[in-house]
């Protein structure tokens, strides 16, 4: 069975629960499953093995990404804030690879070369995921799940599978921008509330609207988190004020699904430990302390490169970058990262992309892109910058420039002019140096 | 007071038009949270969820009149 199948079952059975809240308007099951229908039918004509299109928090976004799937063509769902030209080239590279037979989605992530990379998801790997969700977190058809991040990273996507799976029902809240509406959605008549909230949205609520929250203690079922560190402080308030709320830590990426997850309300507050793998999933630690990861939930490959593929991807083994041990209890527990990736409260930025755009600012002569603390995302982006000779730095000019040509997450926040940049013996910027 | 909030914001927001008449709808969720922690550093108040209204978010002049209210209720 595909995602899809489980939306026509629940439309059979259960046509009148409600199955998507956007706003002022919702959807049951049965209206879900209709626009999916319509959604089929305006797209059945088209001729590429995918379709890219903005993932907006709107009943459209839904209607195109589950009709995709039933037609059998990769939905690409992409940042709906993605400068035109990015999604351009997105189109172009996939028009010229070959996507395999039930490929489901096409998310683009950051990669270590200084280009986004396509990664393919089956829908076996998405049910897979529903599946691994379901289980670990209870969820069922009483679950109302407030989804507020972006749809195209797989922190928020994800949340959809397990929804659809049990019939449950999800409410839609466009970003933490005006937390008086997320803090809305939870006044939906139900007693089985649940969200996912990256570690940055955590200690943006924690710090302006602690109080809010720990009223919702009674209907809040489940909190999950995922994709950066959150601070011991952070888990130890939230099950201070949520004494009754099951609260997940958990170890997923776009490459490998969701793996491993860990109830710190219940085991304790433990700085990175991200509990035992779930029922479609395992992992190990290699002889490099890298976690490597196993089972269905892993992605097909990235589209278009097969050697980047092979170089993580190699006999139905994922191995990941980022640093681990497994403790006696078979739990996971992260240790950070052995590239340069930046994680910015869950979303990761890769530094090269960042100065191959800057590098073509009138006037910039060199630049080194370097994580910098922050107390809201962990770690923020920051720009050290050289310039030309008799050329001065705009601040306000340079972000907007990388502002037409980065997601707005990877544009740098801080600057700082620098005479030179610090190179290693063999010419390579030494990122080392001015990283803490 | 205006002027020291346009310093604080214009280092903490570079990609945000400071002199915009709808300051909102130049920030995202980071935004809105920037400008809650910094100002709440920057002046020594405690601002809220709540505080982070279009009306209180319109522009620099309503920012500094959200700054002197709560300077003025701490007094």
């Amino acid at each position: 069975m595909i995602l899809e199948d489980y939306l026509r079952q629940h439309a059979c059975r259960t046509p009148d629960r409600t199955a998507l809240v956007i706003g002022s308007k919702s959807f049951t099951y049965r209206e879900l499953d209709e626009l999916v229908s319509e959604a089929v039918d305006s797209l059945s004509g088209l001729k590429r093995r995918f379709l890219c299109f903005k993932a907006a928090p709107s009943v459209d976004f839904f209607a195109s990404y589950f009709a995709c799937h039933r037609l059998g063509v990769a939905a690409v769902p992409v940042s709906k804030e993605m400068p035109e030209v990015h999604l351009a080239e997105i189109s172009a590279m996939l028009e010229s690879c070959s996507i395999p037979p039930r490929t489901a989605d096409i998310l683009f992530t950051t990669g270590t070369t200084g280009k986004s990379k396509g990664v393919m998801v089956s829908s076996r790997a998405i049910v897979a995921d529903a599946s691994n969700l379901v289980s670990a977190h209870g969820f069922s058809q009483d679950t109302v799940f407030v989804i507020n991040g972006p749809l195209n990273h797989i922190g928020s996507l994800s949340k959809i599978f397990p929804v659809i799976m049990c019939g449950a029902t999800m409410i839609i809240v466009d970003g933490l921008k005006d937390l008086n509406v997320f803090f809305e959605a939870f006044n939906y008549p139900s007693s089985k509330m649940a969200t996912f909230l990256v570690p940055s949205s955590i200690r943006i609520i924690l710090q302006f609207a602690e109080e809010k929250l720990a009223s919702l203690a009674s209907k809040m079922d489940f909190i999950e988190t995922g994709a950066a560190a959150i601070s011991v402080a952070d888990m130890e308030t939230l099950c201070r004020i949520l004494p009754d709320t099951r609260l997940f830590n958990t170890y997923a990426s776009t490459e490998t699904g969701i793996i491993c997850t860990y109830d710190f309300n219940e085991g304790g507050c433990v700085a990175g430990c991200l509990g035992r793998p779930m029922k479609n999933s395992d992992f190990f630690i290699t002889p490099e302390g890298l976690v490597a990861c196993t089972g269905d939930t892993l992605m097909t490959g990235y589209a278009g490169d097969p050697e980047k593929t092979s170089a993580i991807l190699r006999n139905g083994v994922l191995y990941t970058s980022d640093s681990g041990v497994k403790d006696e209890k078979g739990q996971l527990h992260l240790k950070g990262r052995s590239d340069d990736v930046i994680n910015v409260g869950g979303f990761k930025v890769d530094p090269l992309e960042v100065e191959n755009a800057a590098m073509g600012f009138e006037g910039l002569a060199d630049c080194l892109c370097v994580p910098v603390p922050d107390s809201l995302t962990g770690n923020a982006v920051k720009l050290i910058v050289v310039m030309s000779e008799g050329r001065t730095l705009d601040k306000r000019s340079l972000a907007l420039y990388l502002r037409g040509r980065l997601e707005p997450y990877k544009v740098p926040m801080r600057y700082e002019l620098a005479e030179s940049i610090r190179r290693t013996f063999n010419g390579k910027p030494d990122r080392k140096s001015y990283v803490g | 007071m205006k002027e020291k909030i346009r310093t604080i914001l214009e280092d903490a927001l570079p990609l945000v038009d400071l002199d915009s008449e709808f300051l909102l709808g130049e920030l995202d969720s980071l935004g809105v949270a920037t400008i809650l922690l910094k100002l709440s550093e920057g002046f020594s108040i405690k601002l809220e969820s709540s505080d982070a209204t279009p009306r209180n978010l319109k522009n620099l002049d309503s920012l500094a009149a959200m700054v002197e209210a709560k300077l003025a209720s701490k007094r």
